[in-house]
Order: C-alpha cells, then structure tokens, then sequence
C-alpha cells in the first residue's frame, strides 16, 4: 500500500474540488476540510503523509493549526498563500518543510511540491528514527558500562563475569538488560 | 530563609528548562481564571511579589479608585505546561494582596485559606477528591461551539475510535505531566460526556488541581479541533456535568476521623455531624456549589442529579452518598455540586457547613435506603425531605437567610458573588426562549 493520505484544508469549497479532485487523480487518497477545527479533527482521524492549507483558513488561525499538527507529530504542513510577505516567510522557516504553493496555484507545480516534501519527509522521519535509535543504544551502552563497574567493584569479578551477571538476572526477571543495569545504579550507584 | 531558597531554585529551574514565558494565573469571584502572562527576564520581580495589575478591570474585584493589586505567586504550584515546546510556557498560582501588604478579601483563593485555618484550628484537615465531567463538542466553521459530538458511546463504553476519546487519553498524558494522579477516566453517560477524577488531596491544593483541570481540558479540546465545556446541562434530554465532592476530614496527623470501628456504618460522630451540617446548610450553600441559572435544568429529576435533600450509604440518588470504602478512604461525596462553581468558594461554603455541624452537633435525618427518585409526593413529605433550591433566585435568597455561610465569605465576596449572581438572573428573566415561543405562540 503506498498511496499516501493527503488532507486539503482549505474554506473555499471550490478550490477544495480543483486541488483535491487533481491530486485524487494523481493516485492520492484526499480528504478535505474547511475549517480549523475540522482540519485537526481529520488530520488527527486518518494520521495523514502531508497537510496541504490555505493560510486563510476560517474559524482559527491557520499557522497555530500547523503547529499543532507539526508539533503533536500528526503530519507535515504545506501551505497555500495569497500573501507572500516577511511574516510569511518568518512563519515557513519554523515549519518541518520549507516548501508552499503560491496563489494563482499551478497544479502541476503544486504536484512537484507534494511529491518533494512527501519524499523529504519520509527522508527526515527515517533519518530522525535511526537517530532516536542509535541515541538510545548509546544511552543503555552507557548504563551498561556502569552498572558493571559497581558489579565488578562490589564482587570483585571480572568484567565479563559481571556482564553474565546482568544477563542472568535480565533473564530470570524478565525485563531488558538496561532496565535491570538502571536498577542496578539506582540502588548501588 | 526557605522563601529565599526556594526562589533560588526556582529561578535556577527555570534557567535550566529554557521557559520563555510564565502565566501569573489567579481567580475571579464567578470562578473564571486569569492569567498576567510575564516573560521569563520578569520572573525575579514577579517572585519578589512586584507585579501588580489594575484589579477594576477584574469582575468582582474592586473601585476603580482602589484599583491598584499585587499578585504573591505561590511557588509551589509552579507547573510546565506540557503541550507547549515550540515557546515553553509555565504557570504560578497567585494570591491577590493590596497594596498595603494585606490579603486582598475578594480574592477566592483568600477566602478559602482563611476558612482552612479555621478548621485547622479545631483540629482538623479538609480533604477533597473531585468527580469532573464535561462535554466535547466539535466546534463549526467558524471555529465556534456547536452542539454536535463525535460519538455515540454511552456510559463506560469501550467507544469506538472516537476523537473524544483520544483527546481525554491526551488530556490525561498531559495532567500526569504536571504532576496530577488520574484514579479514573471515562465516557459518562451522554454522548460527547466525560470524565477524569484525579486523585484526593487538601482543600486548596484540590481547589487550585480544579482550576487547572479545566485549563487543560480546554487547551488540549482546542488541540483537537474540539470544544471543551463544564457547563452544567448543555443539552435538553441527556445527563448534565457534575463535580461531585469527596469530601473527608482527617486529624492534624493525617488520620481519617470520619471512621469509627464502633458503629453501624463504621461512621464516627464528627462525619454524622459533618453530615448534619451539609444537611441544614444545603439549601444555602447551593448558590455556591450551583451558581449560574444553568445549574438548575440539570438539578431536576431524572437524569442522576440530586433534587432532594437526603443521604445514602448506598443509593446514588439522594444529595448525599457514603461509598461503600472505609478506612482512611472513608468519605461524604455530596452530589449536588457542578463545574461551573468556583471550587474555592464552593468548598469554603461546604466547609463552614460541616464544621458548622461538628461545633453545634447536628444529628442528620435518617438515612434513605430506597429509590429516592420512585418516592411520590405524599411519601416525600411525610418524612419531611426538603429539597433543593428550583432555581438561582431561590438560592440567593437561601443564602441571604445563612448567616454561618454568608459569614465564611466574609461581606466583600458575599455581596459581589450575589450583585454578581442577581444581574445573571435579571437578565435571564428579561430573555424570551424559544421553549415559550414554541408553547404560547399558537395558543393564546
């Protein structure tokens, strides 16, 4: 399954019927909203792969939206504007994907837009997840090698009698061998 | 000093976290919370109590000619706000004081920790656990409130995928965050209802856990393109939201004395006589624990809210339950209370109630062990069951005859909650609504 879920918020229901019923065609699942609040309620239903949203979304303030959506890691935001100013800008450099589609929107052009950031995003989320990874291992490496110095410390054994020990202990009790090292320093460290 | 030291602390946290922004928060008479947003360069003048505000500007607050008021922030309240990282944010609790250096008399916050030293000073501690329900209702495309909700779950369902329940299990990450022990969390039962009850803990730290409560329940709805409300009976035909009270008192050491081994219940006298207060004194306090004219559409019978003035320890009809759980969870849950009272009045009025009966001995009536919502209107009088007030015009006029309630308000609170309360109900007099539209139209 790769078709990806877009989410078209946008107050005028004919520019929703133009760019939905365009990116449909372009093999897309789209759902649609006309409001802020509906935007989020949808976003947070289907977990979409992109949010494509006019900046002058009624019923709230769009750019509080996208924070909400970018922050609560439902999705990532793209925006539609009429308005190409500082203020703008200043909001775009926050967002995941510096990336918007300008009024009068070229459909094609707005195409090669979704494309980039849907690609980008999936990129970063990847990149972002080995990251999270590694830091954790390095994280439980560290209280590993902690805890077996107070092992080897307290009982006087070698350093791979004292990783034994962990692993023994992570078996009998059932729970990873980081949780048991973490105790190991709470209690002893 | 500790002040000193927990200053310096505090400051040094606060350095350490990145905060950009702290929100001074206190609350007003009709219990709606406000909030003095500093950045965090300010913090320093703010704990050294340096902040001040025009407290005119302020419902129930002071003359234009007196407007001048200090916010004394309590540091241990200080609490992140869980949902902000983009810009961190954090809160204080505030106490109102004049410019003077005295406690300022119209701030709730104040009332209820005069009323806690009271009680201290018999001996006792009160201790509260809250029962809160609300609606969500998704908001329009104009972003604002409407009547439509996103399930149909009814009580304890295991709804399906619903938007309301995902947002309670946010609401709930985002209070065990700021340090709120959850007991439970629930659909009540109407749709788009519900429920989290955290844990029990002393007057004013449940007072102060009720505000914030609410605060977060709003904040994370808005999050999810939902509207939150604690407004008693939003909907004609289905349950409105209550806020039940757990109320307890324990001794200085921390002890329940509201059990005793000796009796039929496992009641001591100091809870019969707790008990016998909030009786007589129920007519009267419901202008405070029930305060707007909405309170009283979800005070009628049929929809699990109390109407009579009666206790069980065992049905859930009347005003007043016992649950069943003894020990030191033994407890008083009135029933009657809703969300949208202000908890530090509202508890400083059922306070003075109880220990208005421990002082003077009140016996409470017997207890009811049937239906109380099957009982005719003979049977009703025969035992001689008052009832509630109908409506907030009632209650005022209760209250104006509660001399031991009034006085726990202390004559500044007292007259602005009733101007407060009185305007409400002259304009609800003047409103012509549909329902009469409807009924008169045609008839006559």
């Amino acid at each position: 399954m790769n078709t990806c879920k877009i989410v078209v918020a946008d107050s005028d229901s004919k520019n929703r019927e133009i760019i939905g019923g365009f990116l449909k065609k372009k093999g897309y699942l789209v759902h649609t909203a006309a409001d802020n609040g509906s935007a989020l309620r949808v976003s947070r239903s289907i977990m979409p792969h992109l949010v494509i949203m006019d900046v002058n979304l009624a019923g709230g303030n769009a750019f509080k939206t996208a924070r909400i959506i970018e922050d609560d890691k439902i999705s990532s935001v793209i925006f539609i504007t009429n308005k190409l100013d500082n203020f703008f800008y200043d909001r775009l450099k926050s967002m995941n994907i510096y990336a918007y589609a300008a009024k009068p929107i070229n459909l094609e052009q707005l195409f090669q837009t979704v494309e980039f950031s849907i690609n980008n995003v999936n990129k970063m989320n990847e990149l972002k997840n080995k990251i999270e990874q590694l830091e954790t291992s390095l994280k439980n490496r560290k209280k590993l090698d902690r805890a077996k110095g107070i092992i080897i410390n307290m009982l006087n054994v070698s350093e791979d009698e004292a990783y034994g020990y962990l692993r023994k202990k992570s078996m009998d009790m059932c729970i990873p061998i980081d949780v048991v090292a973490e105790k190991i320093i709470k209690k002893y460290g | 000093m500790n002040y000193q030291r927990d200053k310096e602390e505090l400051l040094r946290k606060v350095e350490e976290l990145d905060m950009e922004f702290i929100h001074l928060q206190f609350t007003d008479i009709v219990g709606i919370m406000k909030d003095v947003t500093i950045t965090v360069e300010q913090l320093e003048k703010a704990l050294d109590n340096k902040i001040m505000f025009d407290g005119s500007s302020i419902d129930g607050f002071v003359r234009i000619e007196e407007s001048d008021m200090y916010l004394i922030p309590d540091i241990s309240t200080f609490t992140v706000f869980p949902w902000t990282n983009f810009h961190k944010e954090a809160r204080l609790i505030c106490d109102v004081y004049n410019v003077d250096g005295t406690p300022f008399e119209g701030c709730p916050r104040n009332t209820l920790k005069k009323m806690l030293k009271e009680v201290e000073y018999m001996g006792y501690k009160l201790m509260v656990g809250p029962e809160c329900e609300f609606f969500l209702f998704n908001t329009d495309e104009k972003g604002n409130p409407s009547l439509e909700t996103h399930d149909d779950a009814g009580y304890f369902d295991l709804a399906p995928i619903d938007l309301g329940g995902d947002a309670r299990n946010q609401m709930i990450v985002a209070l065990k965050e700021m340090g709120f022990k959850i007991e439970a969390s629930h659909h009540e039962g109407a749709p788009g209802q519900h429920e989290i009850d955290f844990e029990y803990d002393d007057a004013l730290k449940t007072a102060d856990n009720i505000m914030t409560f609410k605060m977060v329940v709003r904040i994370i709805a808005q999050r999810n393109g939902l509207h939150a409300t604690f407004m008693p009976k939003p909907k004609i035909g289905v349950n409105g939201s209550g806020m039940h009270l757990n109320l307890s008192l324990s001794d200085l050491q921390d002890n329940n004395v509201f059990n005793s081994e000796v009796d039929e219940l496992k009641l001591s006298d100091t809870a019969y006589y707790f008990l016998g207060g909030l009786m007589k004194h129920a007519r009267a306090f419901t202008a405070l624990t029930n305060p707007t004219v909405n309170s009283y559409k979800r005070l009628v019978p049929g929809y699990e809210a109390p109407v009579l003035i009666a206790w069980s320890a065992s049905n859930r009809s009347p005003l007043v339950r016992i649950p069943a759980e003894r020990g030191a969870a033994t407890r008083i849950e009135l029933r009657s209370p809703d969300p949208s009272a202000n908890p530090y009045l509202a508890l400083t009025a059922t306070l003075k109630a109880g220990l208005d009966g421990i002082e003077n001995k009140l016996q409470p009536p017997e207890q009811v062990t049937s239906n109380i919502y099957e009982m005719g209107a003979d049977e009703i009088e025969e035992r001689g069951i008052d009832r509630l007030p109908i409506n907030l015009y009632q209650a005022l006029q209760e209250l104006s005859k509660d001399e031991a309630i009034k006085s726990s308000l202390g004559e500044h609170v007292y007259s602005r909650v009733v101007t407060a309360a009185q305007y409400e109900w002259k304009e609800y007099s003047k409103y012509v609504s549909q329902w009469e539209l409807d009924r008169y139209l045609r008839k006559y």
